[in-house]
């Protein structure tokens, strides 16, 4: 008997027993649809998790630090950045505005900056060099970043984020107009592409001027925080490490653990993005274990529907052995026969889950568009395949094994 | 001789208290061409004859010789060769598969000789239009009544064109009509020169064979030549 013939001999076989061979299937079909979906779910979490931080800043160290003499921090810390060398690639202050309301204008439109019933027209106002976009992972849209000259001179000019761009001058370029905040008029030299972040527009609703307009702005000298762009996440550590011992030795602590001559803080939202990236490792951990146990589950119940069809293929194993089948064209027709009916409900099974992942995506994480990774899917397509064909051959690999007349006799 | 056994046993749980010898030291030759009814209760041992003659079971001791050869001395794969090309089996329970239609279940035993599709459905429908089941090809056992299923089991057992026909109670489940019938055809087949060993616990129809070889407690009692009744 060749091969052609087993197939499609399989293959009758299947057709003639729908019921039998859809049931074997559902849980194939179950199991992996089920591990498709929850691992994708999980993989996409935390894409839109990392997503989230890279837009935030990766390799960024945040310093805030005073100095209760008076230093001027911002030349001190500028000195010693210059030490680290190519462990750094940007440093800016990164001030807010604070105090009394502002109110940015152009043209009709107005906004403010305590809006807090509607808190998504809100406009932050924060004070930075030259590198506040590169520091902060801003990429321009248009136009300029402020420029030495600006923050020497503090020149009355700014730029603003793409969120609130698009509130001003919608879609136009606004380079080159003047807007006013509380009345002061400032020009536009450049504007941020939008970060698009969920639940943030504060990031893109910002308006950046020279930090050099601190005293005007928040009736303060004193700039006491910095972002810091290191070069690469290991760069990152090394950075905070320095500035750590750095300011640790500029503010020593006393016997009763109190600093002397300032405070500091000095930190990443790397380690966030560690503990983040930690955290959904267990989920991924717990949802896969999951969704394996389901596996498991569906294997059990291949198991079992082959299992009792074992006296009723032993029947037919024993009729085929009388009019002259050899054992072993009955284990390989048996054998196609489980690979057919696990490889459709495999198949089956990763359309569904597909499908799901689309669904789950769209509902679960607002609208992302979630395909399943290749190396689960391939791998619960081949455990479901396994599993469907060691216990489909069971009963063939039992049965031919015995006397003819053994196998016929089987009620 | 076509058909040679010397001194068959077949013993179940041999030296417990439970020992069963369904065949006691049996020994038989068979000719090329007879007709052979083997005749006994149930419980005679007829069945476990049939099964060893029909390589469908091993025998626990004795010498099995099929036109000429060791058949005890085979591999499972040359028995499977055996049942395929020397011997076409007939059941009382027709044993035929339930998923498949008549046709296809003529064509299995051609599908393991390994035919060329052509041939396999040619042969095939030979076999159902001389068992007069060519117009049923295409239904499912389920579908026919017990003689019809009868009828297309002789198909498959005769498709392959083997040299020996082995019937167990070939008319056990059905009506006596039908029963005549399916003894007709085999017949027909014993004159076209096949061998037919005919299981049989039924003396009238033992009668039709032109031997009835007798067993009892798993031993041969008699061997009778000579047509008793069949013109009659």
């Amino acid at each position: 008997m060749n091969l052609i013939q087993a197939f499609k001999m399989a293959f009758k076989s299947i057709s003639s027993k729908k019921t039998r061979s859809f049931l074997t299937m559902l849980g194939i079909i179950i199991g992996v649809a089920s591990v498709v979906v929850m691992v994708s779910v999980v993989s996409g979490q935390n894409r839109r998790n990392m997503e989230y931080y890279e837009k935030m800043g990766d390799n960024k160290v945040n310093i805030n630090a005073n100095s209760y003499t008076g230093q001027d921090m911002d030349q001190i810390l500028n000195d010693f950045i210059l030490r680290l060398g190519d462990l750094v690639v940007g440093i800016t202050p990164n001030v807010q505005a604070w105090g009394s309301e502002m109110i940015i204008k152009y043209g009709a439109k107005s906004y403010s900056t305590q809006n807090w019933e509607n808190w998504e027209d809100m406009v932050q106002v924060v004070l930075g060099n030259d590198q506040y976009g590169l520091c902060n992972n801003y990429q321009l849209g248009g136009g300029r970043e402020l420029s030495y000259l600006d923050i020497k001179n503090e020149n009355s000019v700014c730029v603003l984020g793409g969120g609130l761009k698009e509130k001003l001058f919608d879609y136009t370029n606004p380079v080159g107009e003047t807007i006013t905040v509380n009345g002061m008029p400032y020009l536009v030299v450049g504007w941020y592409q939008g970060k698009d972040v969920e639940y943030s527009p504060e990031l893109d609703n910002i308006l950046l001027l020279p930090y050099s307009l601190n005293r005007t702005i928040n009736k303060n000298q004193t700039i006491s925080s910095w972002s810091v762009k290191a070069s690469s996440a290991a760069a990152t550590t090394q950075v905070i490490t320095e500035l750590d011992g750095f300011l640790n030795g500029m503010f020593p602590k006393d016997e009763n653990g109190m600093r002397q001559g300032g405070d500091f803080y000095v930190g990443s939202d790397n380690k966030w993005q560690e503990q983040m990236q930690q955290a959904s490792l267990m989920q991924t951990l717990v949802m896969g274990g999951i969704a394996a146990i389901s596996l498991l589950v569906g294997g059990i119940g291949i198991m079992n529907i082959m299992l009792v069809t074992v006296t009723e293929r032993t029947r037919e194993i024993g009729i085929r052995k009388a009019i002259g089948a050899e054992r072993r064209s009955i284990i390989v027709q048996f054998l196609i026969e489980a690979a057919v009916i696990c490889g459709i409900g495999g198949i089956i099974g990763i359309v569904i889950g597909c499908m799901g992942s689309l669904i789950a995506g769209k509902f679960l994480l607002q609208g992302m568009i979630l395909w399943p990774t290749q190396s689960i899917t391939i791998g619960a397509f081949l455990f479901s395949v396994v599993l469907g064909i060691l216990f489909g051959m069971y009963p063939a690999v039992k049965a031919s094994g015995l006397q003819p007349v053994e196998a016929l006799q089987a009620e | 001789m076509l058909i040679t056994i010397k001194d068959i046993y077949k013993i179940y749980n041999e030296g417990k208290e439970s020992e069963v010898r369904a065949l006691d030291g049996v020994s038989l030759e068979i000719d090329r061409g007879e007709f052979v009814a083997i005749v006994g209760q149930s419980g005679s041992g007829k069945s476990t004859m049939m099964n060893v003659l029909g390589c469908l079971d091993v025998p626990t001791y004795g010498e099995y010789w099929l036109d000429g050869t060791d058949v005890t001395e085979l591999s499972d794969r040359q028995l499977a060769r055996i049942r395929n090309r020397e011997i076409g089996f007939i059941f009382q329970g027709y044993n035929l598969i339930q998923e498949l239609d008549a046709l296809e279940n003529v064509t299995l035993p051609l599908i393991y000789q390994g035919l060329s599709i052509f041939e396999r459905e040619d042969r095939a429908m030979e076999a159902l239009e001389r068992v007069g089941m060519a117009d049923r090809a295409h239904h499912r056992p389920s579908e026919m009544s017990g003689g019809q299923q009868q009828r297309v089991a002789i198909a498959r057992a005769i498709a392959t064109h083997p040299p020996i026909i082995m019937a167990d109670e070939p008319t056990g489940a059905l009506d006596s009509r039908t029963g005549q019938h399916v003894l007709e055809i085999l017949r027909t087949l014993n004159r076209e020169g096949t061998t037919i060993i005919l299981i049989t616990h039924d003396n009238s129809i033992a009668a039709q064979a032109h031997r009835r070889v007798r067993l009892s407690d798993g031993k041969i009692i008699s061997d009778e030549r000579g047509e008793e009744a069949a013109g009659a």
